[in-house]
């Protein structure tokens, strides 16, 4: 037996027995992304423009992570136009740091990787590094847009007297945690994913000054940063959005309008 | 709102400063480093490779100025291509990073550190806009202080032999974790929870995978498709499995604990079966999302090279087992981590804060 398809399997099992029916769906998501992500690369390798494939399928996956979760309408609907937002800046961001670094592409380091294949594609790699750090970023801004609106509707609902202010305190402490963790998430996600290349460096000896400017390193960092960036502003304005739509509408923003 | 907005200005432009301060860096380099004052490119024709990729090659004559050696100037020359998988094509106001050889100079690499110094000072701005500066500053401190001590653990890996890799990092996750989680929650019941349960899932998700593992005798598993390999992949790939499962485990847990210790702020005196529920709820809603976000970063991370096999002419079956193998065996297991995180977490938050109905309720 295939030991990877033994965990998936694993997976599934755990999913439906601990989430139940939103653990299906959360199945789906990863399936329809995957699927998503495999029309990006396809489309790319045909020649059509990176940054309006990454537009497009960007906005594909943010429906997917958000509209798929099965919460309130209402927390989705604030979740949605929380990341749509941080998308578009992330994006402008990711195309800034691109331009001035080209850090797309290979180095020496990957000699071992690239041995046999032609280099040559014809495809311009530059467009690339904008698609990773805007694809990677996505996930983590419609998380932290969901966890902070889905927590301060929890609050709305089991305190019925919390004033609009109250509610921005709670918010703020929820928000600070949260970032924190996230933050930390990727933090550790970078350095466990990078084990490897930083050991190389550390047995090869590089100086400070070839680490602070490694293509390879430095594509990493500005991703993760990039992320970071991303999920502070999206728990920025999606607490925003729900305080303000709170102090409009008071608790009726609990009422569930099917969709 | 107005103030929000003039704070965010002024970070836009202390990025700004960072960027064209460390513009003017070069006397802190060794090596010499020069900019780029003048351009000229030269087609090169096309060429075209065993797959029928039809490339442009070109050839550019550089005229730089070596910034830290008296504002000499140089010739040099680079050659780039038209996909840029290998090549660099630089622009006039470029600075690079040259190595000196013989008389003259040789292009070693871009300087990329302004481009560094402009992103981690916006970072760095926003964060002390939206956070008070005694919380971002103990946040701030925690990154800085986890990132040397995984860089010394590091280190140690390098300079020790016969170390004992899984254990040796295994440690230092659960120790990276705790200080965290101390810096970012402070020293409170609410991270002894959080610190808990993370550590209890990631063994969980750890041993299910080394289990399965000796199971199938680890048939479909790729070791040997590791990147920057030093050492033996294995014990490295498990550690890196550890670090990257504490760090998903840790976020989902401590939005958990943080909504049901809100939930006990607002109201402390809440039967045990109301925080279960709350706790799988609030851990409902983020499982999906958060193994969604694990599943992008490494999905995104693989494009580049998936389209490069592809216009190699390889199949995809071939790509996913060589590309996306162990991407893939990480994913599953940290997806595991994060749906066992959910009922571990809220059976030991609910423990706790039974045990203590009367907390102070204030924060």
């Amino acid at each position: 037996m295939n030991a990877i398809f033994v965990l998936c399997l694993l997976l599934l099992l755990s999913l439906l027995l601990i989430a139940g029916g939103p653990g299906l769906r959360t199945f789906l998501a990863l399936a329809i992304n995957f699927c998503l992500i495999f029309a990006l690369i396809i489309l790319i390798n045909w020649g059509f423009s990176p940054y309006a494939v990454t537009a497009v399928i960007a906005v594909m996956i943010l429906a997917v992570a958000i509209f798929l979760s099965g919460s309130r309408g209402r927390v989705m609907a604030i979740a949605w136009k929380t990341s749509l937002l941080v998308l578009v800046i992330t994006a402008a961001l990711a195309v800034l740091v691109q331009w001035l670094a080209q850090v797309q592409g290979y180095t020496l380091e990957n000699s071992d990787e690239l041995e046999g294949l032609s280099l040559n594609i014809g495809l311009s790699f530059t467009a690339l590094p904008v698609v990773v750090m805007v694809v990677s970023a996505l996930g983590a801004v419609a998380e932290a847009a969901m966890a902070v609106t889905a927590d301060l509707f929890e609050v709305v609902e089991r305190s019925p007297e919390i004033q609009p202010a109250a509610l921005r305190q709670q918010g703020q402490l929820i928000g600070g945690q949260i970032l924190g963790t996230a933050v930390n998430t990727l933090f550790f996600g970078m350095l466990g994913a990078n084990m490897p290349l930083l050991i190389w460096y550390l047995r090869l000896h590089y100086s400070w000054a070839t680490l602070l400017n490694a293509k390879l390193l430095l594509m990493e960092i500005f991703s993760t940063v990039l992320g970071m960036i991303g999920i502070l502003l999206a728990i920025w304005l999606a607490e925003g959005f729900v305080v303000k739509a709170y102090q409009q509408e008071g608790r009726k923003i609990l009422d569930e309008t099917d969709l | 709102m107005k103030k929000r907005m003039q704070a965010v200005l002024i970070v836009l432009l202390c990025s700004l400063a960072a960027f064209v301060l460390a513009r003017f860096d070069a006397a802190l380099y060794q090596q010499p480093v020069g900019q780029v004052t003048k351009v000229q490119n030269m087609s090169q024709g096309t060429t075209k490779d065993e797959h029928d990729n039809e490339d442009e090659n070109f050839q550019q004559k550089l005229t730089v100025k070596v910034l830290n050696r008296s504002d000499q100037v140089v010739h040099l020359q680079n050659d780039w291509t038209k996909s840029a998988t290998m090549s660099t094509k630089y622009r006039k106001g470029d600075q690079l990073l040259l190595k000196e050889s013989g008389h003259g100079y040789q292009i070693d690499q871009l300087k990329r550190d302004a481009v560094l110094a402009m992103l981690v000072t916006f970072f760095f701005g926003l964060l002390l806009c939206y956070v008070r500066f005694k919380k971002s500053s103990w946040l701030l401190l925690s990154l800085l202080v986890n990132a040397v001590l995984f860089w010394l653990g590091l280190v140690v890996d390098v300079k020790v032999r016969g170390l004992l890799v899984l254990p040796f990092f295994s440690g230092l996750a659960v120790l990276l974790a705790a200080l965290s989680l101390v810096f970012v929650l402070g020293r409170r019941q609410q991270a002894l929870v959080t610190w808990l349960a993370t550590v209890l899932t990631t063994a969980l998700s750890l041993a299910a995978l080394a289990l399965v593992m000796r199971l199938t005798g680890g048939r479909g598993v790729h070791f040997e498709t590791m990147s920057y390999v030093t050492q033996v992949p294995a014990p490295i790939f498990y550690s890196q499995a550890v670090i990257g499962i504490l760090g998903a485990v840790m976020d989902e847990s401590s939005d958990i604990v943080a909504g049901l210790y809100g939930l006990h702020r607002e109201n402390p005196n809440r039967p045990f079966l109301d925080y279960w529920r709350a706790g799988r709820s609030i851990g409902q809603e983020i499982l999906g999302t958060l193994t969604n976000v694990l599943f992008m970063i490494f999905i995104a991370e693989t494009v580049p090279m998936v389209i490069l096999l592809l216009r190699n002419g390889n199949q995809f079956g071939y790509i996913l087992d060589q590309v996306m193998n162990l991407g893939i065996l990480q994913t599953v297991v940290s997806a595991l981590g994060i749906v066992w995180a959910v009922p571990v977490t809220a059976f030991i938050a609910a423990f706790f804060l039974r045990q203590q109905p009367q907390e102070e309720g204030s924060s």
